[in-house]
This record gives C-alpha cells, sequence and structure tokens, in this order.
C-alpha cells in the first residue's frame, strides 16, 4: 500500500503511458514489418515470374535460359540471391552460381500461392525463400510451316511440372526491422522518462489544495472549535471533505461546549456546599466552645455532606448511564405498592407541609422492570414533588396499562413554572428558580436522571402543565 | 459596624452570621435578592456581602439598582462563579471586591476589614488615639501597656465611635451601625453601652477619650 497519493498518481500515470506505449509500438511495428515482408515477397515473386518466364519446354525437354546465370542478383559475392530449378522427377535443371555446392530444396507452392520459408544458409547467410511450382512456357512451332504428320497425330504435348526455389538475402530486411525497434524503444523509453517531469510538478501542482487543507485542518485548535475551513475558492472534489470536516466540527464543538458548561455546573454545585463546610468548621474552630455548638456544627456539616453524596450519586448514576455501563434486572413489580414503599421517605416532609397524597394506581397494574432503578425514578418524582407543591396541595399518582406499556402519571398541584420552563425540568441543573442553590438532591439533577434511566428501562418521561397541576408522564415497557 | 449578608444557601449563610457578629461587626442576614435590595436601600450599612445566585433577584441586578440609587455602600461579592467574565463582570457593575467560594474565613474577614477601613479613608489597621490603641484586624485594644477584655458589643462600639474619631455621633448612627436592623434593643441600650465601654477604657487620672457632646451624642478623641 502506497502511502503518498503523489506516489500512486505518479505510477499510475507513468504505468498506464508505459502500457499504451507498448501497445502502439507493438503496433506500428507489426504493421510496418508486414509492409516490409510484403514488399519483400512481392519483389521475390516478381523475380519467381520473370524466372518461370524465362523457362520453356521445348517437345519433352525443358530449358532454362542460361543467361539468368549471369544476372548480377546471382552473381555477386556479397550477400547473393540464390535460385535452383528442379524438374518433377526432382533431377535439377539449374541453380545459380551462387549456390555453389549447397543445395535449396522445394517445398511445396504455387505461382497463385507460393510457400515462403526463412532459414538460413550453410554460410550463415539469412535468406528468404519462395518456392512454386510451374508450368513452363511451351516452344510451339511457327505458324508459317504447316504442322507435320506426327505433329497433328501427336496433337497435345504433356508440359511438365517445374519446381523453382529463389532465397534473398534478408540482412537488410533485418536490419531495417532492428532499427524500427530501437527508434520505438528509444522513442517509448525518452517518452517516459520525459513524461515523469512533466507528470511530477503536474501532480505536485494539482495536490496543492490538499496541502492548504491540511494547513487549515492544522489550524484547527482544540482549545477553540470555532474556526471553520474556509470552503470558498475550493476545487468540486474537495468541498465534500471540507463539508464533513466542518459538520464535524460543528459537532465537535457542541458536544465540548455541553462537556465545558457540564463541568463548570458540577464545579459550581460543589463548590457552594463546599464553601457551607469550610465555613462552618472555621468559624466553628474559632475559639473554644461549648458541647452543644460543636454538635449543632457537625450536625450541619454532615447534612452537607450527605446533600453533597446524594448529588455525586446522581452524577455517576448520570456518567454510567451515559457510558452504558448500568445493568438492568427484570422483576415483576407492583406498581402501586412501590410507589408507597417510595413514599415513605418523604411522609414527614409531606406532613411538615401539609401535602397529601393519593395514589390512584390500581393493584392489579404490574410490569416487569428493574425494581432499583424504577424506584430511583419514582422516589426522585416524589420527592420534587412533595419540595415543589404549594403548601397544602396535593399530589397524586395514576396508571394506564395499554397493549405493551403502563403509562404512569406522577401530578402536583401549586405549579408555578411557565410553558418553556416546564419544557426544560429534565435539563441537567434546571431550577424552577434559577438561583436557587439548594444542594443535594435539588441540584438540578434529579429529573434530568428520571429521565436518563427511563430511556434506559426503553421507556420515555415526557411533562405537561395542566393551570398549576405539573404532571410528569413516564411511559414503562410491561 | 454593620454588614449585609445577603446569602441563600442556609449553611453557609448560619456560619458567617456566627462567625462575623464574633468578630464584632453587627449583621443583618437574609436570603432573599428582593429582601437584600430593600435592607441595602433602608439602612447605611458599612460593607454588603453578596452571592450572586439568589431567589427573587440576583446579585448582579441588586448591584445594578443600588448604584443606580447612588448608594455607595461597599460590596463584597461571594459566589461560586469564578471564571475571569463573571468576576469582571461584577467589578464592572460597581462591586468593590469578589471573593470566590470555597474561601478561608479569615480572608473573607480580612477583606470585609480593608473594604471597611476603606469606608472611612484609614489605611492604617491600628487606631492610636492618646495612648490608646485600637488593632482592628486583631480586634486588640490597649490602654497605655494593657489589654483591655471587651465584649463583641462594646469592641464594635469603640470601632465605630474610632473609625470616626473626632466627630460628635449621634445615638441613631451608633444604633444603625451597631446593632443589627431586626434588634429589639431600645436607644438607650447605646448609653448603657458607652457606659460600660467608659468603664473599660477610661483610666482614673487620665483624660476621659470618650466626651459626651450635648444634644448631638459621643465623640472618641481629637481629629487626628
Amino acid at each position: 500500500m502506497m502511502r503518498s497519493l503523489k506516489t500512486r498518481l505518479l505510477i499510475g500515470t507513468i504505468s498506464g503511458m508505459i502500457l499504451l506505449l507498448f501497445v502502439f509500438s507493438t503496433i506500428i511495428y507489426v504493421v510496418i514489418r508486414s509492409a516490409l515482408v510484403n514488399q519483400f515477397d512481392a519483389s521475390l515473386i516478381s523475380t519467381t515470374q520473370m524466372l518461370s518466364a524465362l523457362t520453356e519446354q521445348k517437345k519433352d525437354e525443358v530449358d532454362v535460359e542460361s543467361e539468368i546465370q549471369l544476372m548480377a542478383e546471382f552473381k555477386r559475392k556479397q550477400k547473393p540471391a540464390y535460385y535452383q530449378f528442379w524438374t518433377a522427377d526432382g533431377t535439377e535443371l539449374q541453380r545459380s552460381l551462387s549456390l555453389d555446392t549447397n543445395d535449396l530444396s522445394p517445398f511445396g507452392g504455387t505461382l497463385d500461392k507460393p510457400i515462403y520459408k526463412v532459414f538460413k544458409m550453410s554460410n550463415g547467410q539469412p535468406v528468404r525463400a519462395i518456392s512454386i511450382e510451374f508450368k513452363p512456357r511451351l516452344d510451339k512451332p511457327k505458324r508459317k510451316e504447316k504442322l507435320t504428320e506426327s505433329e497433328v497425330s501427336q496433337p497435345f504435348i504433356q508440359q511438365q511440372t517445374i519446381t523453382l526455389v529463389i532465397a534473398r538475402d534478408t540482412t537488410d530486411l533485418q536490419y531495417h526491422l532492428w532499427f524500427l525497434r530501437c527508434t520505438l524503444l528509444i522513442v517509448s523509453v525518452s517518452t517516459i522518462g520525459l513524461s515523469f517531469f512533466i507528470a511530477a510538478p503536474i501532480v505536485r501542482t494539482g495536490l496543492k489544495p490538499l496541502n492548504s487543507l491540511a494547513t487549515q485542518i492544522e489550524n484547527v485548535d482544540e482549545g477553540d472549535l470555532t474556526a471553520r475551513i474556509d470552503t470558498e475558492n475550493m476545487l468540486t472534489e474537495l468541498t465534500p471533505i471540507k463539508e464533513r470536516l466542518n459538520d464535524l466540527l460543528s459537532r465537535l464543538e457542541k458536544s465540548f461546549n455541553r462537556e465545558r458548561r457540564f463541568t463548570a455546573d458540577v464545579a459550581h454545585e460543589l463548590r457552594t456546599p463546599l464553601a457551607g463546610i469550610r465555613s462552618t468548621v472555621e468559624v466553628t474552630l474559632k475559639r473554644i466552645r461549648d458541647a452543644d455548638e460543636y454538635q449543632t456544627a457537625l450536625s450541619d456539616c454532615l447534612a452537607i455532606t450527605q446533600n453533597m453524596q446524594a448529588m455525586i450519586d446522581n452524577l455517576l448514576a448520570l456518567a454510567r448511564l451515559d457510558a452504558h455501563q448500568m445493568t438492568f434486572q427484570r422483576d415483576e413489580i407492583q406498581l402501586a405498592e412501590l410507589i408507597n414503599t417510595c413514599w415513605q421517605n418523604f411522609t414527614d416532609r409531606a406532613i411538615q407541609r401539609n401535602i397529601v397524597i393519593d395514589n390512584r394506581i390500581s393493584p392489579t397494574i404490574n410490569c416487569q422492570s428493574d425494581t432499583k432503578n424504577l424506584s430511583m425514578v419514582l422516589s426522585n418524582l416524589l420527592n420534587n414533588a412533595v419540595e415543589y407543591t404549594n403548601e397544602g396541595g396535593e399530589i397524586w399518582t395514576a396508571a394506564n396499562k395499554t397493549d405493551d406499556s403502563i403509562e404512569i402519571t406522577i401530578a402536583n398541584t401549586g405549579c408555578k413554572l411557565t410553558a418553556e420552563q416546564a419544557s426544560q425540568v429534565f435539563d441537567y441543573f434546571w431550577r424552577a428558580d434559577t438561583s436557587r442553590t439548594d444542594t443535594g438532591i435539588h441540584c438540578g439533577l434529579g429529573l434530568a436522571l428520571v429521565k436518563k434511566i427511563t430511556e434506559a428501562l426503553g421507556g420515555s418521561a415526557t411533562v405537561e402543565l395542566h393551570d398549576d397541576v405539573f404532571e410528569i408522564k413516564l411511559t414503562v415497557p410491561i | 459596624m454593620k454588614l449585609l449578608l445577603i446569602e441563600d444557601y442556609k449553611p453557609l449563610q448560619k456560619s458567617l452570621t456566627k462567625g462575623l457578629r464574633e468578630s464584632g461587626f453587627a449583621v443583618d442576614t437574609t436570603g432573599d435578592g428582593k429582601e437584600g435590595l430593600w435592607y441595602a436601600t433602608s439602612n447605611d450599612y458599612d460593607v454588603i456581602i453578596l452571592d450572586l445566585m439568589l431567589p427573587g433577584m440576583d446579585g448582579l441586578t441588586i448591584l445594578k439598582k443600588l448604584r443606580a440609587k447612588g448608594k455607595e455602600t461597599h460590596i463584597l461579592i461571594l459566589t461560586a462563579k469564578d471564571t475571569l467574565e463573571d468576576r469582571v463582570t461584577g467589578l464592572n457593575l460597581g462591586a468593590d471586591d469578589y471573593l470566590a467560594k470555597p474561601f478561608a474565613f479569615k480572608e473573607l474577614l480580612a477583606r470585609v476589614h480593608a473594604l471597611m477601613r476603606r469606608s472611612y479613608q484609614k489605611k492604617n489597621p491600628v487606631i492610636k488615639i492618646k495612648d490608646l490603641q485600637i488593632d482592628l484586624n486583631k480586634q486588640q485594644v490597649r490602654r497605655g501597656k494593657k489589654q483591655l477584655q471587651l465584649t463583641p458589643r462594646e469592641y464594635s462600639l469603640l470601632e465605630y465611635l474610632a473609625m470616626r474619631r473626632g466627630q460628635a455621633v449621634s445615638r441613631t448612627d451608633i444604633w444603625e451601625h451597631v446593632y443589627e436592623f431586626n434588634s429589639s434593643a431600645s436607644s438607650n441600650v447605646v448609653d448603657v453601652y458607652i457606659g460600660y465601654l467608659r468603664k473599660k477604657i477610661e483610666q482614673p487620672g487620665k483624660p476621659s477619650l470618650i466626651q459626651t457632646v450635648r444634644g448631638r451624642g459621643y465623640k472618641l478623641g481629637e481629629t487626628s
């Protein structure tokens, strides 16, 4: 796997070019070679025709013009051509002087369909030979003489078949082909070499936008995610990448901001009770006090630490839910009974605030869920209700069974929230009064936790507002 | 010296009030923003300690409204918000000091003392009137070489008179700066306490330090 896009592009381009050059060079070579060979063969055939024309048959005797032997081509010392005539019975009629003691051998073929053969002469000379069989010209008597009796009685003369082989030197042809091959090779190699020098800068220039993109990405600082990649003057191929990156940055920014706000909120929520403990302890330690005062101070600190612990438990529960680390059981739960159990913890506070609860859930309604977590949800809701119901007000619970779920309603009177505020009750650290600094369970995490747990249990939590009645509706699968 | 503490977090409110009272301050306390604003406008406090997140009305609004009404009381902001912007916003709105929670009680006390001295244009934490020496930080009083044991109330009274040394201070002023708003004490309690104080700081054979200014109140020492 090549890591560099530049290398890849270069290698790809150059390989493609090599392949194309090879294919085209081959085609050029084949075409030119066949043209040259055809030309060579055409010349061989014309020589053959000439030689066959110089062969005649007189009666039963075949005569080859001896002048052929005097033709320069067959006589010269340098790269001579060769020929040899045979009759049908294999008797040699004539041979070129250049053949000397060497022999050619016939290999079939006719004037119309000559056969070619490439071989080397015994002296190593490369030749291309043509072999044909032909009927020699008949030497007819002149018209001025009347045909003799015997000639008339012998109307048909058996025409003999003569075999002719001509071999011609191919050194020149081979030299031309070698030269052609060399030319093509040199042209190809230099084209590839030069194209490397052309392609490299083109690829480099072409990839420049990638470098500029890289620089832009490099400039994105994890401390400041508001930066975006400039999409103007962008190559169309890179636009989707930039857009995706910008999308990613936006999402990261949002989630970072959420984290940061959450951390700040947590810090704030922990600082206040911590300040309470510190100042209580420091003021108490200012001087020697009597036992009652120490007792009060310690009880105050204990109450604060309990609230802080509750808050940290809630935070941990939220973190575990976010990380999907909570495990859930499936218990058979009798809903009305579970609510009564949860309510036990708040009866004192309810009596203190003169609040009544009306549990309208039928004892026949059961569901399958995680007892521990569902009771945590219900406790949170009841706790919330008991704190925010008006003095002398009422809290009631109801449940509705559908085919696959149970809808639980927990409602209380005395709600002073606006519709907009009501829609925010599930947000982290949200409080009815933005300035309220009750800590612990009332740190603004209770309802956020309710929603998270209910969702993790496979249900949902929604809020409804009817005049001064605040209703939380939970859907829990059966 | 009288302070107003506007803080809604009960444990903090309780311990600060206690600690500040034990340090010789008269402390009015409230946990509600609107009530705090009312206290601050209708009384003359030496220093206001103000939390920012309050029910009813938030601290910054109280600050803005007080300054808009021309109240120049020194204000120390006390809050769990401690980002740079929070501090800058608070100070720009006219707060005099800023302390992030959690804090050391000693530091709060030192800052309150510093603000108080600023109110009376005193930079030196030790006030000397003849051979009477009042250490505002240590809340120690000496006459000559003798260390005097004063109750917080007596000390508070002496401190206030010392801050306004050489001036005739009315009983109402004293009452307002030494007693808390809800205090049921009647105004002749000032005379009673002046009596207690005189017994402790005056020495036979030496000129009297606290003079009664007829029809106007009391005066400690001469203008320095």
